[in-house]
Formats: C-alpha cells, sequence, structure tokens
C-alpha cells in the first residue's frame, strides 16, 4: 500500500513538471508560431495568384474570407455564410442565411470586429449571439476571396483531401473565371521519393490555367511526363533564354487541355491530389454562384 | 571493456561505430527502415535524434538518484516526449525554415527505441558528463547510419544525392520503395559486421 502511494506520487510529481515544461514552451512560442503559420500561408497565396519577386504585388491587395457554416433550427437545415461586407469606412461581417436550394432566408449582422474574424474561437463566440438556441451551427470551411481596387483577383481554397498515407492540405487558386490558378501543397506526409513529388513544380504546375470545362473530365494519365514540357513546368530551374515567348506560347498551347501525367509509382497520390483539385473546384464555383446571386438579389454589399 | 573505464572519447566513437544503434545494436528500425530514402532525410532525422538524446540523456543523468525504479520507463517516456514537445514548438516559433523540413521527423522521435534504451542502460546510471558523450555517440552514430542507408538508397533508386542529380535517371526505383529498407539495412549490417570482423582478426595477427 505505502509502496502504492509512493509510486503514485512520484509519477503525479514529474508528470506535473513535464506538463509544466511543455506549458511554458507552449506560452512562450505560441504567437510567433501561430504568426509563423499566418505568414506561410499568406505568401502562398500571394504566390498563386502570381505575384512574386519580379511581379510584385500590389499595395491594396486584400485577402477577404468567407465563413461557411451549416445553419439548424430544429429539423430544418440551412446554410450559413459569413461574409465581409462594407459598412461605410469600416469592415463588418453579416451571416447571410440560405436554405439549402439557395434562396435566401434572412441576414444577421455579426458583432465581431474584423481582426478577431480569423480566430475560430471569437467567431463562435460572436455568432452565439446571433445564433442563440435552439438555432445550432457549425464550422464547414472557409474560402478566401482576393481583391484588388474593388475587383476581383481570384479565389484561394484551403481544402484537405485523403492522401495515400493521411490527409493532404492544400490551397487551390482559381481567377474569377474559375479557371485554376495553380495548386500549392502545404502539409501531407506521403512517401518520400515517391508520392512526395506531388509538392514538385513539375506537378503541381500541371494544374496551372486548367479551364473549369476542362476540370469537369480531367483524369491522371500514366505516361511519361515529355520533357520538353517537364522543362517548362519547373520554372524556378528556368535558366537566360531558355524559352522565347514563342515557345511558352507554343508549349502552353499544346498542353492546355493535357490531362495530369501521374508521378511515376505515385498514381495514387497524383490521382487523390487531382481528385482532390476537382472536388474542392466543383463546389467552390457551385457555391460562390449561388451567394453571388443572393447578394445580388438581396442588395447585400460585400467587400469583395 | 567496462563502461567506467572508458573516457568520454572512447564513449562518443563507440557510438558511432563499435556500438552504432542501428548497425550493431539493432535498435529503432522502423526509421532506419521508413525514413532512409534519402541522404537529407538522414541528416534531418539524425540531427533532430541528436539534439533529444543529448537532452534527455543529460536530464535522466541529472535526476538518476531520484527516480522511483519501479516507474522509470514512465519517467523515461515523459522526458522524451517533453524535450519532444519543447523542441517541436521552438523551432516552429523562431526557426520555421528548419521546421518545414523537420517538423514531421521531430515528432516521430517520441517512439524510439535508441533513446529510451540510452537513457535505461546509460544515463540512468552514470553522471551527466558520461550521459553527455554518449548521447552524442548515439545521436551522430544513428545520423552516420542513416546517412549511409540514405546514401545508397538515394543513390540506386533515384540517381540523385542530397537532391542533386548525379546519373541523370533512377537506375531501380525499387531502392525507393519501403521493402527495399529491409535489404538495405540488412546487407550494410553484414558489410559492418564483416569490416569489424576482419578488423579484430588484423589486429589479433
Amino acid at each position: 500500500m505505502k509502496e502504492i502511494i509512493k509510486i503514485t506520487f512520484a509519477l503525479t510529481i514529474s508528470c506535473m513538471i513535464a506538463a509544466s515544461a511543455m506549458g511554458l514552451t507552449y506560452t512562450v512560442t505560441a504567437k510567433a508560431k501561430k504568426h509563423n503559420h499566418h505568414m506561410n500561408v499568406y505568401n502562398a497565396m500571394v504566390g498563386l495568384l502570381g505575384f512574386g519577386e519580379d511581379n510584385p504585388a500590389p499595395s491594396d491587395l486584400k485577402f477577404l474570407s468567407v465563413y461557411r457554416y451549416i445553419v439548424e433550427d430544429g429539423d430544418k437545415k440551412f446554410l450559413g455564410y459569413m461574409v465581409p461586407v462594407e459598412k461605410g469606412s469600416e469592415e463588418a461581417y453579416e451571416m447571410v442565411l440560405m436554405d439549402l436550394e439557395g434562396n435566401f432566408v434572412e441576414k444577421l449582422e455579426v458583432p465581431i470586429a474584423a481582426e478577431k474574424a480569423e480566430e475560430d474561437l471569437d467567431r463562435a463566440k460572436a455568432l452565439q449571439e446571433v445564433l442563440a438556441p435552439p438555432k445550432t451551427f457549425a464550422y464547414a470551411d472557409s474560402s478566401v476571396v482576393a481583391t484588388s481596387g474593388g475587383k476581383r483577383l481570384g479565389y484561394v481554397m484551403p481544402g484537405k483531401f485523403p492522401g495515400f498515407r493521411t490527409f493532404i492540405h492544400a490551397l487551390v487558386a482559381m481567377d474569377p473565371k474559375f479557371e485554376l490558378l495553380g495548386l500549392e501543397v502545404m502539409e501531407h506526409e506521403e512517401d518520400a521519393g515517391l508520392g512526395k513529388n506531388i509538392e514538385e513544380e513539375y506537378f503541381k504546375n500541371q494544374f496551372k490555367g486548367k479551364t473549369y470545362e476542362k476540370l469537369q473530365t480531367l483524369k491522371v494519365v500514366k505516361k511519361p511526363l515529355p520533357v520538353e514540357y517537364k522543362k517548362y513546368l519547373e520554372k524556378s530551374k528556368w535558366e537566360e533564354g531558355m524559352f522565347t515567348e514563342e515557345d511558352i506560347a507554343e508549349i502552353r498551347k499544346q498542353y492546355k487541355d493535357a490531362d495530369i501525367y501521374a508521378i511515376t509509382a505515385s498514381t495514387i497520390s497524383s490521382k487523390a491530389v487531382t481528385d482532390g483539385v476537382k472536388i474542392l473546384a466543383k463546389k467552390f464555383a457551385y457555391r460562390i454562384g449561388k451567394l453571388d446571386s443572393v447578394l445580388k438579389k438581396e442588395e447585400i454589399h460585400a467587400a469583395f | 571493456m567496462a563502461i567506467k573505464e572508458k573516457t568520454n572519447r572512447q564513449l562518443f566513437i563507440d557510438g558511432i561505430l563499435s556500438e552504432n544503434p542501428i548497425f550493431k545494436l539493432a535498435l529503432s528500425m522502423c526509421p532506419a527502415v521508413g525514413i532512409s530514402t534519402s541522404v537529407m532525410n538522414g541528416i534531418l532525422l539524425g540531427t533532430a535524434v541528436l539534439f533529444v538524446q543529448v537532452c534527455s540523456s543529460c536530464t535522466i543523468a541529472l535526476v538518476r538518484n531520484y527516480i522511483h525504479p519501479k516507474i522509470r520507463i514512465p519517467t523515461y517516456t515523459l522526458t522524451i516526449a517533453t524535450w519532444v514537445t519543447v523542441i517541436d514548438l521552438v523551432l516552429a516559433a523562431y526557426v520555421p525554415v528548419a521546421y518545414k523540413a523537420m517538423g514531421l521527423f521531430v515528432r516521430l522521435i517520441v517512439a524510439f527505441a535508441i533513446i529510451t534504451m540510452r537513457l535505461e542502460m546509460f544515463a540512468s546510471r552514470e553522471p551527466v558528463g558520461k550521459s553527455f558523450w554518449d548521447g552524442m555517440g548515439m545521436g551522430l552514430g544513428f545520423m552516420f547510419a542513416m546517412m549511409v542507408l540514405g546514401f545508397v538508397r538515394e543513390l540506386l533508386g533515384q540517381g540523385k544525392l542530397l537532391g542533386f542529380d548525379i546519373l541523370g535517371f533512377g537506375p531501380l526505383l525499387y531502392f525507393v520503395l519501403p521493402c527495399a529498407g529491409f535489404v538495405v539495412v540488412g546487407l550494410m549490417m553484414g558489410f559492418f559486421n564483416w569490416i569489424e570482423v576482419v578488423y579484430n582478426r588484423r589486429k589479433e595477427a
């Protein structure tokens, strides 16, 4: 008995020491970690829109997030979009509720400051006030609208889809006409040397420039990637004078409607990414269409 | 030679050569098979293990007289988990570039046999100084072994070294696949043991 108490005591003490060490580190590093993650996503989004060192982003480039919620009221289900709106010079948020067919139900003002809206917890707190029980709501996903000078530059959709090992987290960007601007793989655990190649330029850049129509039928082909096309896709390895303007236009035209060339020995990973991008893009295009028509009909002045 | 008589330098060198964790002690075979697909992976995982091993060894050596013998294994696990978490968080916050490459590897280490084993066999009995050098030796030995495996598998599997194209083509994709890990580890283990046998025979002769 005495032994048991001794062991319990010793274990409790060691756990407490370990926990306080971890907790302390967390408090010290949390802010910087979050900032890094934020910057990572931001830089990836800027890159996807085609801005870089030789093509700096405009100073009024803004990323506006639209948060999608599933709202339930008794046995009725609604879709709720938390949309940034223009209210004088300030940025405010409104919750637009619509039924599953996309018909407008009601709009609610969400009392939340713009800089706080990014936090899941703060958002939930603010929504609790306008969507009081018996209404319940659950966060579904978010997408980003990039604007500059009051015009839409494109959409960026963060998404995750099952890969060969675990989920692949990625950003997919589309221009206002739903043509793919690109794909950025943020996090994945695919095998090194095989599925890991989904983050290589020669794979992910294949999605660039695919039209919305092509996307419907896009598939993965198990054919070797043509050498010239591979060189073109690996933009960071381009040397001066490797491609003339005409060459680029020619290659673009030739492979515009090409399917995705699978990574050697990683067809499953290639397929997973291709399907993920397709589903993500299709769903988003459908949703933003519905949302836009509601916003227009109800004269809600969204900030994008 | 008993541990007590070994100098720090011997401890350090033994960890890399005659007591190499992968080729000699056959510890931590999971990462050796799973992650050794390239030299870079070996370096990254090796660095991560080195840090965690040295930190945990020193911690356990410091408190070795206060650990209740019946709960020493949970205590080791706690120590390793704490150090892994701390290193993971610090990397994520202050060295985002390294975190991007190493983040995944650092989190894997909690379950590595080699670290628990060294804490049990060595750090819980020896003073801090010796434990530090033992940790260094083991960590570097692990890194060395992972790099050798990565060298073989990357060169033969992808025709590359450290990501640079060496051969211009991948001779045998088989070497990248997980099953080849077993084969390469086995062959390397045999090779290193053979060298030792030959070396000892020469010394005797």
